[in-house]
């Protein structure tokens, strides 16, 4: 089972690598930079699925947690000049896993208050403390201010995106299908209920958001090594709205319903630029339209694997 | 030393003078209440009388404006709901809570969390205690759902049980939590007459079997009657009369309580 487990994974690793040459040589670059952007956004979704969907806060602010492991990040690399290894691959990796460790950190502090309050207010306490981080970004000069921040080494490449996509998507899994991802779960369907049968809802709501925060910094320090560039205006409130939207279609709580959430909002702008300026009026209309038939979203909260065995055993 | 003092029986409970006002309403007044060792006590009174706030002062749901609550010796006034529920008191809801969209069995499961042994490193990398406990909480899960006859709908989700289920289910995920007190608000509440009886059986055979100290919030007094060695009768938020339920059939203030002064 185990050494089974390791081979796929080795498989996995070695067609993501192969792939990204095939893509790099092959493809049209605006098609693999499409690819690419779905794949931040499939990481972006899956993570902000863990806090709206699995534990039910509805949260904001998620771009501010995308924004402080870019910033983080490509501070790291660029900014900082500390030593030539952030120039590397392996460097630049580092960089980043040490922005989504402090976007978790970040996560924990959003989290806090989450444990006094619900629903809407929980949502306007995350938007004003993502627009915060963007504001102070915004000011802080030593990383370009208003202006941005430029020359950060195009590191991520599809093959690096892509390993990280998996590796959030096999966490997430793990951590859902265990005791403690029952917890989370518990504080969603109900929360007196799971404090009474002796569910600590603070903590898992705050270990929610670290783990979703943390993730999203990954996402954000991706962005930031694939764009090589970044400004405030890169995590403006609308971007947390696009994670939301990417959540609600795939299904609030399914991970693989966050995955084509991901791909559908980053796919579909593009897609629609032969409507040119009706773009962003017939982006909007599919939306509800898919609203109005599936309220749920697209997947509800079962994971696509599980929507094809119902369909078997009946 | 001989055997019966290694014999601790656990569920020792005791409430002295658990008093909440909610503004001016005095919602539970100076309520007292003690429970022996697998003592099986009934708690009744008309609507509204403040029974299920005595549950949630108990579990920690209200804290309480005065009052002394202690189990096997600790206090338990202060603590938060799920600091009392690993103390050992559990309850079930008058109006039915479950976790609607996990299954039946993840529902029972839930309540082992307090005693999971593995952490976040066991998660991620799927170590071997984390398959070996795993297992083992889904086994003690189906013993749980088998007892109280729900095994055939262990994968279902808990929303789409029948009523009388999703009671029985609510009494199985409190029991998982391995109790010394189980308070059961209500659990007969909309069954039918058989229904009824059936579950008042359960209940009485739930005490025998995990040897908890059970307090039952029933509505129909000849039920309680039925099943219960002492009852507690509250009107008002204060005690009108506490004794065996033939005293307490004949009391005449708690029959001016449900049926009026005639």
């Amino acid at each position: 089972m185990k050494r089974f487990q390791t081979l796929v994974l080795i498989a996995v690793v070695a067609l993501l690598w192969g792939l990204n040459y095939l893509f790099e040589e092959n493809l049209n670059p605006y098609v693999l930079r499409v690819i690419i952007n779905c794949g931040i956004g499939m990481i972006l979704a899956m993570s902000l699925n863990l806090v709206n969907g699995c534990a039910g806060q509805f949260s904001l602010g998620h771009a501010g947690f995308m924004g402080v492991g870019a910033y983080i990040s490509a501070t790291i690399t660029s900014v900082l000049n500390l030593s030539p290894f952030f120039q590397t691959d392996l460097g630049v990796g580092c960089a980043i896993v040490i922005g989504g460790i402090v976007a978790s950190i970040a996560g924990y502090l959003v989290g806090l208050p989450s444990l006094r309050l619900k629903g809407d207010y929980l949502a306007i306490v995350t938007l004003g403390f993502g627009e915060i981080i963007r504001i102070c970004f915004l000011n802080i000069e030593a990383v370009g201010g208003a202006r941005g921040l430029s020359g950060i080494p195009p590191k991520s490449n599809f093959f690096w995106v892509y390993l990280w996509v998996v590796v959030t998507f096999i966490a997430l899994l793990r951590l859902l299908r265990s005791s403690y991802g029952r917890a989370i779960l518990s504080v969603r369907e109900n929360e007196i209920a799971a404090e009474s049968m002796g569910i600590d809802i603070s903590h898992y709501k705050v270990v929610a958001f670290v783990v979703s925060s943390f993730f999203a910094g990954i996402a954000g320090g991706l962005f930031a090594h694939f764009q090589s560039f970044i400004d405030p205006n890169s995590f403006v409130f609308n971007k947390s709205v696009e994670a939301v939207i990417m959540v609600v279609i795939g299904g609030m709580g399914s991970l693989s319903g966050a995955i084509l959430g991901g791909v559908i909002v980053t796919l579909l702008p593009e897609v629609l630029r032969v409507f040119e300026q009706y773009r962003m009026v017939i982006f909007p209309l599919i939306l509800i339209v898919l609203m109005l038939v599936r309220p749920m979203g697209l997947f509800g909260h079962k994971e696509i694997w599980e929507l094809f065995r119902r369909k078997a055993s009946s | 030393m001989n055997q019966a003092e290694n014999i601790v029986l656990g569920g020792d409970f005791k409430v002295e003078a658990l008093t909440i006002s909610f503004g001016g309403l005095k919602a539970v007044n100076g309520f007292n209440l003690h429970l022996k060792p697998m003592e099986l006590q009934g708690l009744i009174g008309p609507n509204g009388a403040g029974k299920t706030t005595v549950f949630n002062l108990i579990t920690g749901v209200y804290l309480p404006d005065s009052g002394t609550s202690v189990l096997d010796g600790k206090s338990l006034i202060g603590l938060n709901p799920h600091q009392i529920s690993k103390a050992g008191i559990a309850r079930t809801f008058q109006n039915i809570r479950l976790f609607a969209d996990l299954t039946v069995l993840e529902n029972v499961m839930v309540s082992y969390h307090m005693r999971v042994g593995y952490g976040y490193f066991d998660i991620f990398l799927r170590t071997p205690r984390y398959y070996r406990i795993e297992q083992e909480f889904r086994d003690h899960a189906f013993q749980l759902l088998k007892v109280m006859g729900l095994e055939q709908r262990k994968d279902d989700k808990a929303k789409s049980l029948p009523y009388g289920d999703q009671r029985r289910l609510e009494i199985a995920r409190a029991l998982a939590t391995e109790p010394k007190v189980l308070l059961l608000d209500e659990p007969a509440a909309g069954l039918n007459t058989q229904e009824k009886a059936a579950l008042m059986g359960t209940i009485a055979e739930i005490r025998n079997r995990f040897k908890t100290t059970i307090l039952l919030i029933e509505h129909d007094m000849k039920l309680v009657m039925g099943i219960c060695e002492k009852i507690t009768v509250l009107d008002h938020g204060e005690i009108i009369a506490v004794g065996t339920p033939r005293e307490i059939q004949d009391n005449p203030k708690v029959i001016e309580a449900y049926l009026g002064v005639g």
